[in-house]
């Protein structure tokens, strides 16, 4: 890890592990990480985005900051200046008349706090337009974690398009880079768990049982961590959409079989309100459904299938 | 594209990120494993046409069911012109055979022929673990002997460790070499031997101090097959091929050169190579003939069949996160590391996915298993064999143990 990482890691740390508001995260200039310092931002690389949310989901950060760099970076490529305060990520369907958006965006994450959403827009068309939406009429929902999930409703709104385009990769990226996070925390708090419990007349630690469960969690943990970080190099070598699509599967994959096994040593005592492990637990369980869920499966197939057996491999190698 | 209109240029100044300053959190502060992303080398596509090139030149087997589980697969004359076109022993001494390259270059060669189904089978063991253990243990003599012949892939390795009573605890090693006037003289038996019967040399772990126990007092030699006093007798695997051996050793006499490193040292020396053998890509291709074959399959018949589909492309994801896992194992091995929990991680990892290959495709492929088109042949040879992926070098319980070990619950 380069120095400078380092001491963005160790930033977030110190400062997502005290529960902040939007205001401190914003203040303390993590939105910008992904903003080039032409336009005034930090000018991280994908890297740093993934170090950093790894921090943001190991804290369970009930903030949106994921969704506010990848904005603040897609309006920086666009050119486009974006407003102060909180600009989130969404989808929806609509269509754009004269100028006008007139449509909805649904489970925008924080869209009640947003000033902005950007948008990936079905309108019938084979790719999504990519438009930045104002504040519109919110019906606020929630994951399962209890995070704002809110639905938007436009009618004859103001939209700056940016183009034919679609950010649910780069969405799904950031659930994985979050997710290598928390199943790394919730590791962390099995294994301090079994080490204190005791059970049988010794720690839980010394039945062969649970260390060969939390092998397993161990193993799952560090294939989302090589994964999401395989795929941020990717990234910041300019390539990525097959490698955000095999990240979040896999991640989906271990959040699957991790969550369960963090649990099952927990106990009863993981199923309580006051311990920490649910909001590790269930923020990871609403994340397999965001950005995709397992469906980037079937397009990760058909480009196997259109390539043939030799061409699927010659793919995968050519990629690094 | 529209104009930006009432929500452009209101921005207010950017602030550059700034950092507290904090120290630099040094040690680890999870307990969770993370790999350092592996940059492949500028020449790592050179490297892949060159042994394209070799297997267009020297295909693998058509039958798709020798192309699975290829390193168990042994063709003498395949693996005489593979070390013949250079690669095998290609990070070794020039000194002794090798061709001094890049370990990364070697992972690229082998990926490649595993990937291919080539068989690999017959100098598996030397070049991957053999020869480096004659590189990092031997002496000059015993470098001299076997090495060039080893990479110019005539000279044949096996491992001798299990043994009847000692499978996965291998502590429990009970044959035994006892000095004398000028060597050793060796009696005991191994067990499940792979490649054996066509193997010049075993590579033993021996109990050389009489009484001794557990992992103390264990040795490894160097045994060549044809010295008298050694018999070697097929054990039939449930397909019917022949891997396993059962290799006797009756009053063998071997000379003082015959001991590998130190005596004594045998268990300290066995583990070291262990990482070796657990994290290289046959821990996770092993079922990729039968991937290819479906993928082609579908392709052929021209299928919309989501299901089938959506199992493709899950595997597909597993297999770049599992390669991604196991170059980034190799590259720290490169640089002298010793990433054993990364190794035991991959391998457990690998060995459940390639177990699964054939599982999942059985199940969202409606096909009979009857013999009668090659994908059905994989598939059933597949699904028969693939329980030995998580038993063979180590088993799934084992590498598991170790991972516990590295989590500090043992």
């Amino acid at each position: 890890m380069s120095a400078m990482r380092a001491q963005l890691v160790a930033t977030a740390q110190a400062l997502f592990a005290s529960a902040p508001d939007w205001a401190a995260i914003e203040a303390a200039g993590f939105v910008q990480l992904l903003v080039p310092e032409a336009d005034g931002g930090f000018g991280g690389d994908w890297g740093d985005c993934f170090a950093v949310l790894q921090v943001a989901g190991a804290c369970a950060l009930a903030q949106p900051l994921g969704e506010a760099m990848l904005a603040a970076h897609l309006l920086a490529r666009a050119g486009v200046v974006p407003p102060p305060g909180l600009v989130t990520i969404g989808s929806g369907a609509g269509a754009v008349t004269q100028g006008l958006f007139t449509g909805w965006v649904a489970a925008v994450p924080w869209g009640r706090d947003a000033v902005a959403v950007l948008a990936a827009v079905d309108t019938g068309e084979d790719d999504p337009l990519l438009m930045l939406l104002p504040a519109g009429r919110v019906t606020p929902g929630e994951n399962p974690a209890g995070e704002p999930r809110d639905r938007i409703d436009h009618d004859r709104v103001t939209a700056v398009v940016l183009g034919r385009a679609d950010h649910a990769l780069y969405g799904a990226f950031l659930r994985v880079a979050q997710a290598a996070g928390a199943l790394a925390a919730a590791l962390d708090l099995a294994v301090a768990h079994v080490n204190a419990r005791v059970q049988f007349g010794k720690p839980l630690a010394k039945l062969q049982a649970v260390q060969q469960a939390l092998a397993v969690l161990a193993e799952e943990s560090a294939a989302v961590t090589m994964a999401g970080a395989a795929a941020a190099a990717a990234l910041d070598g300019g390539g990525g959409p097959f490698e955000m699509m095999a990240a979040k599967l896999r991640t989906n994959m271990a959040i699957h079989r991790g969550v369960a096994i963090a649990h099952q040593v927990h106990g009863a005592i993981g199923f309580t309100q006051d311990y920490p492990l649910h909001p590790l637990t269930r923020r990871l369980m609403g994340w397999r459904s965001e950005f995709g869920g397992d469906r980037w499966a079937e397009v990760l197939g058909a480009v196997a299938l259109a390539e043939g057996g030799a061409g699927m491999w010659a793919g995968i190698t050519r990629r690094g | 594209m529209q104009r930006p209109t009432d929500l452009e240029r209101r921005g207010t100044p950017r602030k550059p990120l700034h950092t507290t300053g904090a120290a630099r959190h040094s040690s680890r502060v999870t307990a969770a494993f993370a790999l350092p992303p592996y940059q492949p080398p500028a020449d790592a596509a050179a490297v892949r046409a060159e042994v394209r090139a070799f297997l267009a030149a020297n295909p693998p087997p058509a039958d798709a069911v020798r192309r699975a589980n290829c390193w168990s697969v042994a063709d003498a004359g395949f693996s005489r012109a593979l070390g013949a076109a250079g690669f095998i022993g290609m990070v070794w001494p020039r000194a002794y055979g090798g061709h001094e390259r890049p370990a990364m270059a070697r992972y690229v060669v082998l990926e490649e022929l595993l990937a291919a189904g080539a068989s690999v089978g017959a100098h598996w063991i030397a070049d991957r673990q053999t020869g480096p253990l004659l590189l990092r243990y031997g002496s000059e003599a015993q470098r001299r002997k076997y090495l060039p012949g080893m990479a110019a892939g005539t000279l044949f390795a096996c491992i001798g460790l299990s043994e009847p009573g000692a499978g996965s605890d291998l502590a429990a090693v009970r044959s035994r070499a006892e000095k004398v006037p000028g060597g050793w003289r060796i009696n005991g038996q191994k067990l499940w031997t792979s490649g054996a019967h066509n193997a010049h040399a075993m590579l033993a772990l021996l109990r050389s101090e009489a009484g001794s126990e557990r992992q103390s007092g264990l040795s490894q030699f160097l045994i060549d097959l044809d010295t008298p006093g050694i018999s070697v007798r097929p054990v039939i695997d449930l397909v019917g091929n022949h891997d396993f051996n059962e290799v006797f050793f009756d009053d063998v006499l071997v000379g003082e050169d015959a001991l590998v490193g130190v005596e004594g040292e045998g268990w300290r020396q066995v583990t070291a190579e262990l990482a070796l053998e657990r994290s290289g890509p046959e821990r996770y291709l092993s079922s990729q003939a039968l991937l290819v074959a479906v993928i082609d399959a579908a392709r052929v018949a021209k299928a919309d069949n989501a299901a089938l589909n959506a199992v493709i492309g899950k595997l597909v994801a597993e297999l770049w996160t599992l390669r991604q896992m196991s170059m980034a194992t190799a590259a720290m091995l490169a640089d002298g590391a010793d990433p054993v929990v990364e190794a035991a991680i991959v391998k457990d990892l690998g060995n459940d996915y390639e177990q699964r290959v054939p599982m999942m495709v059985q199940a969202v492929l409606d096909i009979d298993l009857d013999g009668s088109t090659e994908l059905a042949r994989v598939l059933a040879h597949l699904l028969q064999v693939s329980p030995s992926f998580s038993l063979r070098g180590g088993t799934r319980e084992v590498l598991r143990g170790i991972i516990a070990r590295g989590l500090g619950l043992r």
